[in-house]
Parts: structure tokens; sequence; C-alpha cells
């Protein structure tokens, strides 16, 4: 029976949520495996466990539970061992680097942040800045939409200058709430939305952070912003030695 | 406001969260080197990898066509140039604001919406929910 790692906590964690319905169809109890000062929560994994939404979920909802009462180190979804005892080894092994980065995540949660643009805003702005655009755009119409070539030439530009916006708006989105974290990560990279950025904020100023948000959303308004939070520190957890956490915000 | 109280990514809302942050579940969190982690291949919602869009006729066309129904005469965006940009941007919000209303919600739901609110302006162009977004590395990297 393989063991499917949910998260690391300190083992004085107060509300670890033993009992609670994990990953699986019918779901599986998540359990606590103890070594020394840690805890992980595991649970049995399907054999045929597969990144399923409901299995997701699973994984994101009893990290949410455990996170709320105190510091976890969510895993990446689907991490198994062998079996319990595989997972107490590694709590043993790396007892010190846990203990660490649980006392370092202490109080705090991730933010994720994606920003897209308002697609009419954004074209009122990147029109309203370049009046060669703007008479292409009345040639066009007077043209009854343009040709087929005066499209393609007319949006070939347009989209220039949108990418153009996307790359500064994005720098913007990091350095409008930079201020108001601990810690910053870049997300993965993605089509959806121009900027997604991860913000560690401590849970007491969380309510600095929502409110620089506000001010961005009022600041820019041809952004859409989408805000996730507070979540288990993915983006945090091993910040890795060329990125130590404590300066990983600091911008030189 | 959009902030999504992570606690309800457990509940019936949560799909919507889950969405917006499954990146994170599958492509950030502590991994562990002594443990196995199980195959993506096949995963059914993910969309970091397959969404590379590139800048296409189709973009072109796209924006050409949403240039040529802006209401560049209507209230302030007449003859828009830098001195009327600040109540440009004071409108544009409050659209903004409207759709801020949609966050949060499922990306192709908001864009189900956005849809419907195109279509409702007298468009006639097919649905492209993916194409709609298409800010991408691809692309980028194809005009450079």
């Amino acid at each position: 029976m393989t063991t499917y790692i949910y998260g690391i906590a300190a083992a004085t964690h107060p509300a670890l949520p033993e009992g609670m319905g994990g990953i699986g169809d019918p779901a599986h109890k998540v359990r606590v495996v103890r070594h020394g000062d840690l805890a992980a929560l595991v649970s049995d994994s399907p054999d045929d466990l597969r990144p399923k939404r409901r299995d997701l979920l699973a994984h994101q909802s009893v990290l949410d539970e455990a996170g709320a009462a105190g510091p976890v180190l969510p895993m990446r979804f689907g991490s198994l061992a062998e079996d319990d005892d595989s997972v107490v080894a590694v709590l043993a092994d790396r007892a010190e680097h846990y203990t660490e980065r649980l006392r370092a995540l202490e109080g705090k949660a991730e933010y994720n942040v994606k920003a897209a643009h308002d697609e009419q805003a954004v074209l009122h702005q990147v029109l309203a800045e370049n009046p060669e655009l703007r008479s292409l755009v009345e040639v066009n119409r007077r043209a009854g939409g343009g040709s087929y070539e005066q499209k393609l030439r007319l949006g070939e530009q347009v989209t220039a200058a949108v990418w153009a916006r996307e790359a500064g708006d994005g720098a913007e989105v990091r350095r409008a709430l930079e201020p108001c974290a601990d810690s910053v990560s870049a997300g993965p990279e993605g089509t959806g939305w121009l900027a997604n950025v991860s913000f560690l904020v401590a849970r007491d100023s969380a309510d600095g952070f929502v409110a620089a948000v506000e001010e961005l959303r009022r600041n820019q308004p041809h952004l859409e912003l989408r805000v996730h939070g507070p979540l288990p520190p993915y983006s945090f957890v091993d910040p890795g030695p060329a990125r130590p956490a404590d300066d990983a915000a600091g911008v030189r | 406001m959009t902030v999504v109280p992570a606690q309800q990514s457990g509940g019936a809302g949560g799909t919507s969260g889950l969405y917006d942050v499954i990146e994170l579940i599958l492509d950030r969190g502590l991994v562990i080197d002594a443990f196995v982690r199980v195959s993506l291949v096949g995963i059914e919602i993910l969309k970091i990898d397959v969404r590379v869009v590139v800048a296409s006729v189709d973009t072109y066309l796209r924006f050409a066509e949403a240039c040529n129904r802006l209401d560049l005469e209507a209230g302030p965006h007449k003859s828009p140039g830098l001195p009327d940009l600040v109540g440009e941007i004071t409108e544009s919000g409050a659209r903004g604001k409207s759709k801020g209303a949609l966050s949060g919600a499922a990306e192709t739901v908001s864009d189900a919406f956005r849809q419907a609110r195109d279509e409702g302006r007298g468009e006639e162009e097919p649905a492209r929910p993916r194409a709609r977004r298409a800010p991408s590395r691809g692309r980028k990297e194809e005009q450079e």
C-alpha cells in the first residue's frame, strides 16, 4: 500500500485534520505520521492516482484545513511514498530543514495574484496613446471595416502595442504589491494572464495586502486582478540555496 | 472583491478557486526526491502547458475587429488624446468593476459572459474562449 503525503507540520501543530477525508473515491482518511518534532499528513493512495479534479481539491482542502491552525509545508500534488516508514525516514533525515522552513512560514500565507487586461479598456488606452493606430482604425471604418490586408495590418500593430503594455503592467503589479509581502515568487507562466505572482503575506497584515490590491484596482482599472488567498505556501516551501526566503522580496 | 478565502476551495464554489491555483498545486509545493510523483500525463484540467498560443492571423483579425467595434466617439473617448486619458480610465474603471463581479468564477465561465456581452453588441464572431486572452510567451517570441 503506497502512502500519499499532503504536507509536513510541526508535531506541536494544534489541529491537524486527522480523520478528514482525503484523496480517493471513497475518500481515504487522513492520518498523521509523527517523528520527533515533525508530523506528516498522509493517507492511503488509490492505485491509479491521477491528477483528477476531485483529488486535487482533496489535496488542497486537507492543506487548507491544516494551514488554518498552524504552519504546514504543502507537498506538490501527487507525492507517494512506499509506506509510512519511508515517510518517517524522510522526516528524520531532513528534520532540521523542515523545522527551519516551518518556523520561517509561521503565521504567513500565500496570496496568488493573476492579472489580465480588460480588453476593451486596454484597447482604448492603446488607441488613445497612438494617433497612428487611431487613424488606421478610422480608415478601416470608412472602408466598412477594411480589407483583409488592412485588418491584418491594424491587428498586428494593435497586438504589438497591447503586448508592450502587458510587460509593463506585469511589472507594475509586482511593484505595487511587493511592499506588503515578506517574499515574492513568480508563478508558472501561462497564457491566460499577463502576471502570475505569489506573495507571502503575514496573516496579521493580510488586510494591508488586500487594501493594496484594491488600490491597484483603482489605479489600474484596465487590469483584471484575481486574488486567491490565504493559500498554503506552495511557492515558498523550498526556495533553494540561490534564493533564500529572507531576501527573495529584495529587489536590487 | 475577488479575495477568495482558500477555505472555500473545498466547498461548493471550490472548483473555480481550484482552477485559478491549479498550477501552484501541480507546479509548486515541496518535492522530496525520496518520494515518487504521480504522472501528470492525461490530466484533465491542466491548463498550463497546453495553451501555447502563437501570434496568428486570427489574433490580428480579432484585435482589428475589436478596434472597429470600439466606441471611440462616445463621451470621453472622442478624439482620445493624452489630456482625455484620465476621463477614459475612469470610465473603463466602471467596466472593470462590473467585470470584477465575475472574477473568481472559472475563467471559462467569465469568458462565456464576455462572449455573451460581445454578441450583445452585435458581434457575430464565433466563440473563441481561449483566443481572447492570448497574451503568451509564444506570441512574444514569435514577435521578436
